[in-house]
């Protein structure tokens, strides 16, 4: 009697994410993992490596491929290389381009798509663009914070969001102290202290480097010079708001 | 007067030059991915030379273990001590002279897939640390003594911009440069600058100006954020002139150009500033000193990433401090290094239709423009004339040491909306072989100064490992059959060789310990992108993959 309830169990879990938005998906990995320098074409098409729309593999045959890999050419195993729902995700994909109707989603990855911030409008769609846009280099806020998948996590995760812009400047930061290094002082971000060394992040600019003292070289004390309005200066009140707003929409 | 001015003049040109000639050569320490900072790959030592050579023996190899994506990198030798970094960064000290362990570091392997190439072409020392870029986009520092990590800091989300680091960095004076991958997808690309003692960003310099800038009107529209450009390799460094040269990634996207050329523009003329150039940057700042672009409105795919040799070298009747540098298509340009003036230009290609010659001051003859939707044969390729693997300059015969490559695509553009760091490429390009032929590459060996070839070595399949050239009149490289040897470098007749077991795509160094020269270099062929279109040229062929480092050097006793 248990068998079947199980059988039931893992369509349920893999369609609780819709096909379409696996597909999607399954598209951005192809073009960032496959369609690459000289190796698949776009959509499947032929490039360096061979054709893969419209060849009328199946998707058994494609989950061998990706997961094994083809012994003597380019083609190696990717069972590795890409997250689970990724994987998933990628061969949904290619087996949309050989015509599988309705092809099987083992997972889906609801952090990308929440970070892509595809699902969201107006101020929000704004600010999730603002907040990891690449012309502001190391002055975005991604330099620091992860949301979502995106971003470099540096501080902690933003668990609470200010109300406003002028919140967001005069931000209290209790986890920043100062640390002294061979006579320099510097706004630290201690990750890890231990007999094998101190793990800090040094923010005396960005981006954040994270160092390795050796053990007793680095000293600290609470509190420091260094203030969160002072590095998201590249934002204008307006931009620092559609930003707050598109936090609102994926902070839970 | 005029006479003791010439005397003068005279004099300062020949200790100028000998310093230039000193600097591009290393002796006992291979320092540099190209050798030294002017990236000839060059040595100085010649107690292997065309008379013994026939001798040489492997001294001792050093298995990685990192199998994955096999050995690209180029080792670097200093005090005795050898650093390796293999594919997925696992970076290694080495006693030089019997390759026994001293220390090693594993970088940890990304917690979330990575999109972009694996591997790693090489590391930087300097400072006291040895210096690698990794596939999650990090610049780390090692202590050079102990492998401890000192540092690490992180150049740019990799699952945003859809780059990453394989190129060795850059140390020039107190500060560390790396260049980045990602230039065929939308993505505008960079160079970066840390502290060598701290990581702390010194500057970042972007190929493609930003609005405002000079040089954006050289983009249509919005084109400039998404315009590629990325510099994936390893430039030099003048110390005396403080000026960091690098070699800029080809145009995003790569075969369509109607969304990024301004209407109307002269295809004469510079187009997506500063794509596929060569750029002399202020070492302190990273502004731009001056630029050459080799291909205006690049729709081939032809990268001026390669490699930039400095030298000091009379052209013309006149003594001029050179660069020599290499574009993808395989034409290559020789300019003043001080001013970007271009004093030479000549194309290495025997199977090329793109343009159909190169005027003397640069512009391009006869350019065939992919057509949208339209499929044109296409010769060189986008694998280049030369692949990204360097060639080597001697001084004593004043050669350039080149493997080219006979290719052919055929090209049809396509036009799809850029994505931010995913694929924007926009075309077809299946490789293949040009008909008619027996052998697909060759050693070259290049005057630059006057564009004549002196002499050239066939081979019948590709030759994708870079060349080493040493004072003893030895060329050195490796093909995908395993085969490593030496040619004369003054004839290209082959003197020796070695069956390593696996193909060669790395680098070879050539360094001495305690009076006895040694011959480095990396083995196992390469599974993915270029290595893997290669291979698929020729079913027939299996090409082994490895990841071991093999050390040749005369028996013991026999100098």
């Amino acid at each position: 009697m248990r068998r079947p309830l199980l059988l039931l169990f893992v369509p349920l879990l893999g369609w609780s994410q819709s096909l379409q938005d696996a597909l999607k998906r399954g598209e951005q990995v192809f073009s960032q993992s496959c369609a690459t320098g000289y190796c698949h074409g776009v959509k499947g098409g032929p490039s360096g490596a061979p054709r893969l729309a419209g060849r009328g593999f199946n998707q058994a045959h494609i989950t061998n491929v990706v997961v094994s890999g083809v012994a003597g050419t380019g083609m190696r195993s990717f069972a590795t290389v890409l997250s689970k729902p990724d994987l998933a995700a990628v061969i949904a994909y290619v087996a949309s381009l050989n015509g599988v109707a309705n092809p099987r989603i083992s997972s889906g990855d609801e952090e990308a798509e929440a970070a892509s911030g595809s699902k969201l409008t107006g101020e929000a769609a704004r600010g999730a663009q603002l907040f990891k846009e690449a012309v502001r280099s190391f002055g975005r806020c991604s330099t620091c914070h992860e949301v979502g998948g995106l971003g470099i996590s540096v501080a902690s995760p933003i668990a609470r969001v200010p109300d406003s812009a002028a919140a967001l400047k005069a931000l209290a930061t209790p986890n920043v102290k100062t640390g002294i290094m061979n006579g320099e002082s510097m706004p630290v971000l201690v990750l890890s202290e231990g007999k094998q060394g101190t793990l800090f992040y040094d923010l005396t600019s960005t981006p954040p480097v994270e160092r390795n003292a050796e053990p007793g070289a680095v000293k600290f004390s609470d509190g420091s010079s260094w203030r969160h309005a002072s590095v998201i200066g590249a934002y204008n009140d307006q931009e620092l708001a559609a930003i707050l707003e598109y936090l609102r929409a994926v902070v839970k | 007067m005029i006479i003791r001015m010439r005397f003068w003049l005279i004099l300062l040109t020949i200790s100028s030059a000998a310093l230039a000639q000193d600097a591009g050569a290393t002796h006992a320490d291979w320092p540099h991915y190209g050798g030294t900072q002017f990236s000839w790959r060059y040595s100085a030592l010649d107690q292997i030379n065309t008379s013994n050579v026939k001798a040489l023996t492997p001294a001792w190899l050093f298995q990685t273990g990192d199998y994955a994506e096999n050995l690209q990198a180029t080792p670097i030798v200093e005090a005795g001590v050898m650093y390796l970094i293999t594919a997925r960064a696992r970076v290694f000290a080495l006693d030089a002279a019997t390759g026994r362990e001293i220390w090693n570091y594993r970088y940890p392997e990304p917690g979330r897939s990575v999109p972009g190439f694996v591997g790693s072409r090489g590391l930087a020392i300097g400072d006291g640390k040895v210096f690698f870029g990794t596939k999650d986009n990090y610049m780390v520092a090692l202590d050079q003594k102990t492998g401890r990590l000192l540092w690490k800091v992180s150049v740019d989300d990799v699952q945003q911009c859809g780059c990453n680091i394989t190129a060795a960095p850059l140390v020039a004076r107190d500060k560390v440069i790396v260049g980045g991958s990602g230039g065929d997808g939308a993505h505008r690309g960079y160079l970066t600058a840390f502290s060598t003692k701290t990581g702390r960003l010194a500057w970042r310099w972007y190929v493609i100006p930003g609005p405002g800038e000079k040089g954006n009107e050289t983009w249509k529209g919005d084109s400039w954020r998404f315009g590629g450009g990325a510099p994936w390799l390893t430039g030099s460094y003048d110390p005396a002139l403080n000026l960091v040269y690098w070699g800029t990634g080809n145009a995003a996207a790569d075969f369509y150009d109607a969304e990024r050329v301004p209407t109307g523009a002269d295809k004469s003329k510079d187009i997506n500033l500063y794509t596929a150039s060569v750029v002399a940057l202020d070492g302190d700042t990273g502004k731009l000193r001056w630029y050459h672009q080799e291909i205006h409105d690049d729709v081939w795919d032809f990268d001026s990433a390669y490699e930039v040799l400095l030298i000091d070298r009379e052209i013309r009747g006149r003594m001029r401090q050179t660069l020599v540098h290499m574009n993808k298509s395989g034409l290559t340009s020789v300019l003043d290094r001080t001013t970007g003036e271009l004093l030479k230009v000549f194309s290495v290609p025997e199977v090329q239709n793109w343009i159909t010659g190169v005027t003397e001051d640069g512009k391009l003859v006869g350019r065939v423009e992919p057509q949208l939707g339209k499929t044109t044969t296409l010769c060189p390729t986008a694998a280049g004339a030369k692949s990204w693997n360097s060639m080597a300059y001697s001084p004593r015969t004043g050669f350039l040491y080149v493997p080219v490559n006979e290719l052919c695509t055929d090209l049809t553009p396509n036009n799809t909306s850029p994505a931010e760091g995913q694929n924007y490429m926009n075309g077809e390009f299946p490789v293949h072989l040009p008909p008619g032929r027996t052998t697909y590459s060759h050693v070259d060996a290049w005057d630059p100064m006057t564009g004549k070839l002196a002499w050239k070595v066939p081979y019948k399949y590709l030759l994708l490992a870079s060349m080493l050239a040493t004072a003893g009149d030895l060329v050195f490289t490796g093909n995908p059959e395993g085969e490593f040897y030496a040619l004369d470098a003054k004839s290209g007749n082959k003197l020796w060789s070695y069956q390593t077991g696996a193909g060669h795509r790395g680098g070879a160094a050539s360094y001495a310990v305690n009076g006895r020269q040694y011959i480095a270099t990396s083995t196992g062929w390469h599974s993915s992108v270029v290595g893997a279109l290669a291979q698929s040229l020729f079913p027939d062929q299996d090409w082994r993959l490895g990841s071991t480092l093999v050390v040749f050097a005369l028996p013991e006793g026999s100098r």
